[in-house]
């Protein structure tokens, strides 16, 4: 069986593309895959899978792919207001972003859309994209749907999505020997890795750290990912007296990234509002056993307790996270093992890889074989004289026997 | 207690499974308990037909019967163990393995189009959903128990079954290697068949019936009668058979239970088997209580020679058998499944 398999890959520098340079050759060895390129014809194949997150430049094409030829979608967060704002207002298409605001929230959502397009709100996707998601137009096209918890999975189903759905873990790197950076040092050395901006609660964080310096001076705090536009980390060090005390680097190569990884005793990654997404940085952060800390929400939270410490988003937040990065140091071995074995046993990539190879099977050919089994079934209703299909359709599904 | 055994019926093919059930449905009966076999015809083709069979065990109440409780049920086979019932044991002695281990291979039955391997899915997904709503899962064989937890992740205790009830008995060897099998192409009947052109001394009897029986025929064209075809027997004339042997030959691919091996043993017989054999290597020990040797006609042919120079051993190992065989009860079967 063949599958085209769209997604962005290295040398792009985004998460999914690592995440793909991951699963493919997995893959590989479990159907025919063909990857298809943007701006080429699209490959003949007998199932599609779309992998779509937020970044129009990265997505964009993809998206344009899966409403040419609808197929499996592998949504890994689920709000896409970025993406669909850059694939309708950044190409011109006005009235493409008011329908995706009018599939959201009906004239509501048009008007919105309007005061956006005459410059009389402020860009939705860029202050509140959690509230509008605008899922809705490639959950649309979706023949099946991969998620990656069940947080999405649940938003997903609200919007209204009745199709095919997997909850596919993401697949852990294999976890190999890692040789710690040198030159880093702290006592302990708390790291946060991946683009830095409001939504991953860097200032929260900085606060928190600040408050454990003044307990432990030799703490120190490795930033390590690009800015954001509007977001000034250098001033914030300053006001908190943390220059000292915080070592920033900009983009780092994948080697590089593991090893200054390895070089932490605590990892951080905070995120609030959630955007449904999951974090490849906490991925290997597990994979390497190491102590790590979260924000309690979306797919964060349904790591298990034992393997990370879990930080609410409320008006204690600071001050619980200053906590949690203590006891993360101290308790690190404790839960860097538990966080190990669960990557291990949740994440492993041939598990990973069989799950999806089962689900673009099912994706494929799954309706022809429900339909197959339907009519026979409704045929020897209908002469017994029951010939509601919709009934004999719920109770064949309500038996397990079609999908 | 009122216990439904339930398993699927391939109508004018009988076998291992089919006696499974009955003997399961005659030892209940003996333990006091009212017990009924209940069947459906099964038919596993073209497509995905298999799971219009599925749909049907699903429809099947076994909640009551005339008006009275049904305590428990206990399926053994797919789609059998599909059915419905708050007190559902499922006794596995097989999936449906063209769904599993055979699927790929030349013993599958589905290719690589997209209907078919997702229909190869939607058969796995609803032995996930079957098995996992029985209060206890079992096995016959370790293999089989390995092959839920593998493919299903379904943790099953191992149970096997005893034989059928023949009049066994043990006679002085007359040389002949006995094959008791369905004859169909993953029972490797034609191993042994190759083994005999390999060896002018060798003398086998072939007890069965089944689709392969014209090309094992053909393959044993002129070997001067030292392959005789006996077809399907009856219970005297095959226990007739095991006292007389001098071995058993039993080498079927990955089988997942096998109660020829067990049938040999209480007939105090060595049984000649393969490596890859499944399930029969866990009560054919190599030298123990038979002989383990490659899937290859030379290896067969050797081992079947061996046991035919040193009667002595192939006594004794045939004795080891029947103290390993021994053990397998009704009984303990029973209580198992009903506790």
């Amino acid at each position: 069986m063949k599958v085209a398999y769209y997604s962005p890959l290295p040398p792009s520098r985004s998460g999914i593309a690592d995440y793909s340079a991951l699963l493919l050759p997995a893959l590989r060895e479990r159907l025919e895959v063909v990857v298809a390129e943007p701006g080429k014809r699209a490959p003949d194949a007998d199932v599609a899978v779309y992998q779509v997150g937020n970044d129009p430049d990265e997505h964009g094409w993809i998206v344009d792919a899966l409403r040419e030829r609808p197929g499996v979608v592998v949504l890994h967060e689920y709000v896409l207001h970025h993406l669909l704002a850059g694939i309708t207002i950044g190409r011109g298409d006005g009235r493409g972003y008011l329908d995706a605001m009018e599939r959201e929230l009906g004239v509501t959502g048009r008007l919105l859309g309007l005061g956006v397009l005459d410059n009389l709100l402020p860009l939705l996707w860029e202050t509140q994209p959690e509230r509008f998601p605008l899922a809705g137009t490639v959950l649309d096209r979706a023949t099946g749907l991969v998620v990656h918890s069940d947080f999405v999975a649940a938003r997903a189903r609200a919007a209204g999505y009745r199709g095919r759905l997997w909850r596919i873990p993401h697949p852990v790197w294999p976890v190999r020997t890692v040789e710690p950076a040198v030159g880093v040092a702290g006592d302990p050395l708390i790291g946060c890795f991946g683009f830095l901006n409001m939504n991953k609660r860097i200032p929260q964080l900085l606060e928190a750290f600040a408050g454990l310096r003044r307990e432990r001076p030799s703490a120190r705090l490795l930033l390590v990912g690009a800015a954001g536009e509007r977001f000034d980390v250098g001033r914030r060090l300053e006001r908190l007296g943390l220059v000292d005390g915080v070592e920033r680097l900009g983009y780092v190569p994948e080697e590089r990234l593991w090893s200054l990884m390895a070089a932490c005793d605590v990892l951080v990654n905070l995120r609030y509002p959630t955007m449904g997404e999951t974090s490849g940085s906490a991925i290997r952060a597990l994979a390497l056993g190491r102590p790590l800390v979260v924000s309690d929400v979306g797919w964060f939270s349904e790591l298990p307790d034992g393997a990370v410490l879990k930080v609410p988003v409320d008006e204690y937040e600071v001050p619980t996270l200053q906590l949690a990065l203590g006891l993360a140091a101290d308790r690190g071995s404790e839960l860097g093992a538990a966080a190990r074995a669960y990557v291990e046993r949740e994440h492993a990539l041939p598990a990973v890889a069989d799950a999806y190879a089962a689900a673009l099977e099912e994706a494929a050919g799954g309706d022809a074989v429900d339909d197959a089994v339907l009519l026979r079934i409704a045929t020897a209703a209908a002469e017994a004289g029951v010939a509601d299909p919709a009934a004999i359709a719920r109770a064949a599904r309500d038996a397990g026997v079609i999908g | 207690m009122r216990v439904a055994v339930c398993a699927p019926q391939v109508p004018f093919v009988r076998g291992g499974a089919e006696l499974m059930a009955e003997s399961l449905v005659e030892a209940l009966r003996g333990r006091g308990h009212e017990a009924e076999l209940v069947t459906l015809p099964f038919k596993w083709y073209p497509g995905a037909r298999v799971l219009d069979q599925a749909f049907l065990w699903r429809l099947v109440d076994l909640d009551e019967s005339d008006g009275r409780p049904i305590d428990r049920v206990i399926a053994t086979k797919f789609p059998a163990y599909c059915v419905r019932h708050p007190n559902k044991v499922a006794w596995v002695l097989h999936q449906f393995r063209q769904a599993y281990d055979y699927d790929g291979t030349e013993l599958g039955q589905f290719g690589d189009s997209p209907e078919d391997r997702a229909t190869v899915r939607a058969i796995r997904r609803l032995d996930a959903v079957a098995l996992g709503e029985a209060r206890r899962v079992f096995a016959t064989s370790r293999n089989v128990a390995d092959r839920l937890s593998r493919f299903n992740g379904i943790e099953a205790d191992v149970l096997p079954h005893p034989p059928q009830a023949l009049d066994y008995r043990t006679e002085p060897s007359q040389g002949f290697v006995l094959s008791v099998n369905r004859l169909d192409r993953a029972k490797r009947i034609d191993l042994l068949v190759e083994a005999v052109k390999r060896d002018p001394a060798l003398r086998v009897v072939i007890a069965g019936d089944g689709p392969d029986r014209g090309r094992l025929e053909r393959l044993a064209a002129g070997l001067d009668g030292r392959v005789r075809i006996a077809g399907r027997v009856g219970g005297d004339e095959l226990a007739d058979l095991y006292a007389r042997c001098l071995a058993v030959y039993y080498a079927p691919l990955d089988e997942d239970f096998g109660m020829v091996p067990y049938e040999a043993f209480l007939a105090a017989k060595p049984v000649v088997t393969t490596a890859d054999s499944g399930g029969p290597l866990e009560v054919v020990a190599d030298h123990e209580t038979g002989l383990v040797v490659p899937p290859e006609p030379a290896a067969v042919a050797r081992a079947c020679a061996y046991l035919a120079a040193h009667p002595d051993e192939a006594a004794s190992l045939g004795a080891a058998g029947k103290r390993v065989a021994g053990r397998v009860t009704w009984d303990a079967c029973v209580d198992a499944l009903l506790g």
